[in-house]
């Protein structure tokens, strides 16, 4: 696979969606652990916003743009304005209707910039991002097709996401908690990941 | 985790939408509706005085928008059950006050509210929209030399909501109004603290449980833990543990006018909070501070949770006018003077 279309695209959006929605509990129950136990349905709900600008999307920036700003009317809390900010950082670097491998590249770069622009959170400090920058990194890092970038992505987000259980929170709500935040899996970092694995099982 | 859920509501996805509807129906000589999720006075101000916003999420009633009215909030925009709204919407409600006075916006320092608040003040700014942020960040649970970006904000945004508000409708600026609210918001300091946990509820699971006989110091206002076990006190010794830090955090010292208020957040009832107040009052009246201003309610609730904020302030001149002398009509603060 040399190139993502916009089609491809919005499948890999659509089984995110899909995956996240049937694990909506088990994120719930882990955000309950340190926050405030509505994490699965935060989640859930942005990616419901986005999958439905899928629909309509006729153009990479156009669409991206779209599922951020309705991602963030529809869905309430910190998830909806990270999800919001990673698809509108994503909008700015990607164009047209299909994508070569360096653009991929280029576009989930600019995702995770947008977001750090949001959030001081680092790899280590038990969030999200302990999911994400290793994936975009992998990504990058990657050498090979479209397919091969997404299972790179996909399997250090699972990884990152899986130390996380080791962590002690240093971000967020969670971090007041100290200690007692050992043992349970980052909530973020574990839908991020289930969204990565996602992305690569629509097109395996 | 029992996923029961104890509560009057019908659909959990149009708890907050029912609750506003509820809330403007009661008060509509007040406040009424703007969209769906935002609150505003049914008597607008003059467009010459400054507009003072908030943001939050729902489930903490009467927080926020029980504290719109004249003399207060202008605007509370509300997001779900415990999660802000998104930016969206924030910047319809900034859109809607837009004014060559400016406009203030209150924070408080939670990931989601900073996030939206931060976005939506991006776009605002590049529609020329005047808006200061002032962000709330006066829990001390972290400790009293944690750096201000790692301090929650707890119900002391309401007295803040008060004196801002008491000021921007007297016909200061904007520059003057941040000024006056933010000598308030750097001089007072809250700590929380909670035996019985809550449910969340839309999903009715229960947040970080406490085991039966023991209280944690530092809860967070969405029932999250804050890290202070121990053994469940008596009255006065969680009173003096409490009023101690938040004292020594404000270096009180004898002749300072000071607030205190017992922020009851669902479960604990009146009976308790005031035999709280009585040792906390005890201890500053010891110290040789002067309460000036003293309250025993509910401001910004957590459902069933029970437990209590205490909110300590050290005042000056400006503060107790403000809090004391000018007239408010917000639905859960009234004052005549």
């Amino acid at each position: 696979m040399d190139v993502l279309t916009l089609e491809v695209f919005k499948q890999m959006i659509n089984r995110a969606y899909t995956e996240v929605q049937a694990q909506e509990t088990h994120f719930s129950a882990l955000d309950a652990i340190a926050g405030d136990g509505d994490h699965g349905t935060a989640i859930t709900e942005a990616l419901a916003a986005v999958n439905d600008s899928a629909r309509e999307g006729t153009e990479f920036n156009q669409m991206l743009t779209q599922m951020a700003m309705n991602a963030m009317t529809r869905s309430c809390g910190s998830t909806s304005t990270l999800i919001g900010g990673f698809f509108l950082g994503m909008g700015t670097a990607a164009k047209g209707v299909q994508l070569n491998v360096p653009q991929v590249k280029a576009m989930f770069r600019a995702g995770l910039a947008s977001m750090q622009q949001n959030t001081q959170a680092k790899p280590g400090d038990k969030t999200l991002m302990d999911a994400l920058v290793p994936a975009v990194t992998a990504m990058e890092a990657a050498e090979g097709d479209i397919k091969a970038l997404f299972k790179a992505g996909a399997e250090a987000a699972a990884n990152g996401a899986a130390a996380t259980v080791e962590m002690q929170a240093a971000f967020g709500r969670a971090r007041n908690l100290g200690e007692r935040s050992i043992g349970h899996a980052d909530p973020g970092a574990s839908s991020w990941a289930c969204m990565f694995g996602a992305f690569y099982n629509a097109i395996n | 985790m029992e996923n029961q859920i104890y509560k009057w509501i019908n659909d959990p996805k149009h708890i907050t939408e029912e609750l506003l509807e509820g809330y403007v129906m009661a008060y509509a000589d007040k406040v009424q509706l703007f969209g769906t999720h935002t609150i505003v006075r049914a008597q607008p101000k003059p467009e010459d005085q400054v507009a003072v916003v908030t943001l939050g999420g729902a489930g903490h009633e009467p927080a926020l928008s029980g504290f719109v009215g004249k003399g207060m909030l202008d605007c509370s925009v509300v997001g779900d059950i415990f999660a802000a709204p998104g930016a969206p919407r924030l910047l319809e409600a900034l859109k809607k006050f837009n004014r060559p006075a400016g406009i203030l916006l209150v924070v408080l320092n939670h990931a989601g509210d900073v996030m939206s608040a931060n976005m939506a003040k991006q776009m605002a700014d590049a529609m020329n929209i005047k808006v200061k942020i002032m962000l709330t960040h006066e829990d001390i649970s972290a400790g009293l030399d944690t750096p201000d970006q790692d301090r929650r904000g707890l119900a002391g945004c309401v007295p803040l909501y008060k004196i801002v508000g008491a000021a921007a409708d007297a016909g200061k600026s904007l520059e003057e109004v941040y000024e006056i609210g933010e000598r308030f918001n750097s001089q007072m300091a809250t700590l929380a603290v909670a035996m019985k946990a809550c449910t969340h509820p839309q999903s009715g699971v229960t947040i970080a449980e406490l085991p039966l006989g023991e209280m944690e110091i530092g809860m967070g206002q969405h029932g999250e833990g804050g890290g202070g076990r121990s053994p469940l006190l008596s009255a006065d010794e969680t009173a003096s543990k409490m009023i101690g830090p938040l004292m020594q955090k404000l270096q009180i010292q004898k002749g300072d006018k000071v607030l205190l208020y017992i922020n009851g957040v669902g479960a604990t009832t009146h009976m308790e909070m005031s035999i709280i107040f009585r040792k906390a009052g005890q201890v500053l009246q010891e110290s040789g501070a002067e309460l000036v201003d003293g309250k025993i309610t509910e401001l910004l609730t957590v459902q069933e949770q029970s437990g209590f904020q205490m909110i300590l302030g050290k005042l000056d001149d400006d503060h107790v006018d403000y809090l004391k002398n000018h007239g408010s009509d917000a639905p859960y603060w009234t004052v005549n003077p």
